[in-house]
């Protein structure tokens, strides 16, 4: 009886499992169809289908292109576009576009193990490749014949320099302008609108950063390395996740990280558990949440994201803060 | 008329070795011209079209002929390597697209040819079975591999060791067979299409292991310190590319100096063309650029230079085949005299035995003929393969 108990549950949980995993299938199918039907519809519509790697390019490009693209961003809500590994249907859309939009510095890991067309790449930070800044490379290790090497190396949230998001998006409005020359004018006016709205970030932040007069900051994670560089913050990372409390050893070599690095806030992606944030807050460090924005926000766009990041910045660092 | 004949026939039939042998003489003397023609027909055929659909090629500076060979023929003399990095000179010029190229590898005969998806566009190879490549580890058969190799999509294929000393090498991958593409009559029909991120995962420079940082078998790791991580060889690295595993493949160094064999260069127009090779008329450049039709032009006035030798021997022999043919015909009067006396005191006149030679001659000729035609159909049925195996391969 036991057995059969057993077995029953044992059966149960594999049906349990497979339909799981069927209905997960028939997810992505579903999604991979409605990608492609949208996508028809927009060459139908003949505007250019436009598929991006993160949601700061997403909104660049649909920002530029406005009515004239249809901008496809697959990536699901929640999920870390950076870490994102797409399914065979969803690669096929993606293959299926005018322009892919990738950020460079190696940012979506995905589209090394993918086949997509090289024409229709686009590197949006060609104009910069220079200033990528190299992250710690993390241990090597050593195998076979090819010898020492590791997997770190550069750091990739480049649009946390407003110059450079700035610059990202001039290198799609040139895509587009190479793909549609007779929508030029309207490419370049649209990214005039935009470019002087990153730059006005730019400016405000780079006052937050003066404000800051060398203040030791923290990160829950080594995300912020171009916004450190431009905005001349002292900041350093740890390597936390918002949703996951951290174990005694994080706590440790936190409790030392403050003693050479005396911060009083921490920078987070998302907010994070509260438990997470009373115990700093025992160690006299605040949370404050700092989002890249590189996948679609709750609310809001990107701008009004980074808007939103700059006061709750400058709040800490205003005057008297 | 029609007994003459069939008096000629019936002795041609009791003379099966004499009439073979004299079928034969005839036969070869004309095969040959005939099949020699057709197949340099094809070949001209073959070599022009590919390489006027090519507009210009980049690779390493060298043999032009075995570059343009490998890259537009498959061939597996495999010119010297470049790096990516010419492929981005090639695209950041703006004066034209660039399609990398690696036909290095093979997978059990068959060239493995690593590319990027524009190829197919470029070729306008369409997919028959199956679907394009989308994930590394995945490859796309031509007609002929798939139907030589008797493969489908969903099967998989082994890529072949450069050498079979090379025990200590790189372990095989075992590719994912995802679409067969429909027949184009060139080149490509024989190929093995991977990603050519695939073709660096053969030769090992793009690979998946277990995270040697979170390995927890003791055995595994040779050396381990705050920097480093040594791996025993008993760190085995996966041969098979799936949805499991996929996420711990990794380049290994700077993707930028990645080799390849070629790059071909489709420019914008006719100036940017020129602008483009004149770029790459300096002694100081490693790399060169050629356009096929220049070299496949070369190699074709070659090729004619040997046909009209061939065509001048074929001319001699065939002459002195025709006058041993002659001389065979005479030597048979002669032996048959007492024979044809005989048919004279049977009644016939000397024309009705000069019609009874002549039907003998004609038979002859008409058996040949029908021979030649025959191995001419059979030539230009299967001239396309014999194209490749004789000129190509």
């Amino acid at each position: 009886m036991g057995t059969n108990t057993l077995f029953g549950i044992a059966t149960g949980g594999g049906n349990r499992d497979r339909r799981r995993t069927i209905k997960r299938h028939w997810r992505r199918v579903l999604v991979a169809t409605l990608l492609l039907f949208v996508a028809s519809n927009a060459i139908a519509d003949n505007k250019l289908v436009v598929f991006a790697v993160n949601y700061p390019l997403a909104y660049f490009a649909q920002r530029i292109g406005g009515d004239d693209v249809q901008v496809q961003f697959p990536v699901p809500a929640g999920v870390d576009p950076a870490f994102w590994m797409p399914d065979v249907a969803q690669v096929i859309a993606y293959q299926q576009a005018d322009l892919i939009l990738l950020n460079g510095a190696r940012y979506a890991k995905w589209v090394d193990k993918v086949s997509l067309p090289q024409l229709k790449l686009v590197n949006t930070s060609v104009f910069f490749e220079e200033q990528y800044i190299r992250g710690d490379a993390g241990a090597t290790h050593s195998h076979g014949p090819a010898g020492e090497h590791s997997h770190g190396g550069v750091t990739f949230t480049t649009w946390l320099d407003f110059s450079l998001a700035a610059q990202q998006a001039q290198a799609i409005t040139e895509a587009l302008a190479r793909v549609r020359p007779e929508m030029a004018a309207d490419f370049e006016r649209r990214f005039a609108i935009l470019r002087s709205e990153l730059l006005e970030l730019d400016s405000e932040m780079q006052s937050i950063g003066q404000r800051t007069a060398g203040k030791p900051l923290l990160a829950s994670h080594p995300v912020y390395q171009y916004l450190r560089a431009r905005y001349g913050l002292n900041l350093r990372s740890v390597m936390w996740e918002p949703d996951v409390v951290p174990d005694q050893a994080s706590w440790v070599a936190l409790q030392q990280l403050t003693n050479e690095h005396p911060a009083r806030w921490m920078l987070w992606e998302s907010e994070p558990l509260s438990d997470t944030q009373q115990r700093l807050t025992t160690l006299g460090i605040s949370s404050l949440v700092f989002s890249p924005c590189a996948n679609v926000p709750d609310e809001g766009d990107f701008l009004s994201v980074m808007r939103a990041n700059l006061e709750a910045l400058s709040s800490i660092f205003g005057p008297g803060g | 008329m029609i007994s003459s004949a069939y008096i000629a026939w019936r002795y041609l039939v009791f003379n099966k070795a004499r009439s073979a042998t004299l079928v034969a003489c005839v036969s070869l003397i004309a095969v040959l011209p005939f099949t020699l023609e057709l197949l340099l027909n094809e070949s001209e055929r073959q070599l022009l079209s590919r390489a006027e659909t090519t507009p210009l090629l980049v690779g390493a500076k060298g043999s032009a002929l075995d570059l343009v060979m490998n890259s537009l023929y498959l061939d597996d003399q495999v010119p010297e390597l470049v790096s990516t990095q010419v492929n981005d000179e090639v695209s950041e010029s703006g004066l034209a697209s660039p399609i990398p190229l690696y036909v290095r590898f093979q997978a059990r005969g068959f060239p493995i040819v690593g590319t990027t998806l524009d190829y197919f566009d470029f070729r306008e190879l369409k997919i028959r079975e199956g679907r394009s490549l989308a994930l590394l580890g995945e490859c796309v058969l031509g007609s002929a591999a798939a139907e030589s190799l008797g493969l489908n999509p969903g099967d998989r294929l082994l890529s072949s060791p450069e050498t079979v000393f090379d025990l200590a090498g790189i372990y095989p991958l075992n590719m994912k067979v995802v679409g067969v593409l429909e027949r184009s009559h060139s080149a490509d029909d024989v190929a093995v299409f991977v990603d050519v991120k695939t073709a660096w995962v053969i030769e090992g420079l793009v690979h998946g292991h277990a995270d040697l940082l979170k390995v927890r078998d003791s055995t595994l790791i040779m050396e381990r310190t705050d920097q480093n991580v040594t791996a025993t060889a008993k760190l085995t690295q996966y041969t098979e590319i799936d949805e499991q595993n996929i996420g711990s493949f990794h380049f290994h160094g700077e993707p930028e100096v990645y080799p390849l064999t070629a790059v071909i260069a489709l420019p914008a127009d006719a100036k940017s063309g020129t602008i483009l090779r004149g770029r790459y008329v300096t002694d100081d450049k490693t790399t060169q650029i050629v356009e096929p039709t220049e070299v496949i032009d070369g190699l074709l006035q070659n090729i004619f230079r040997v046909k009209n030798i061939i065509d001048s021997v074929i001319f001699v022999v065939g002459l002195a085949a025709v006058l041993a043919l002659v001389l065979v015909f005479a030597l048979s009067l002669r032996l048959r005299q007492r024979e044809l006396n005989t048919v004279f005191r049977l009644g016939c006149s000397r024309y009705t035995i000069m019609r009874l030679l002549g039907a003998e001659i004609a038979i002859i000729l008409i058996v040949s003929a029908a021979l030649v035609a025959s191995v001419a159909g059979v030539v230009s049925y299967y001239d396309e393969q014999l194209v490749r195996v004789l000129f190509v391969n």
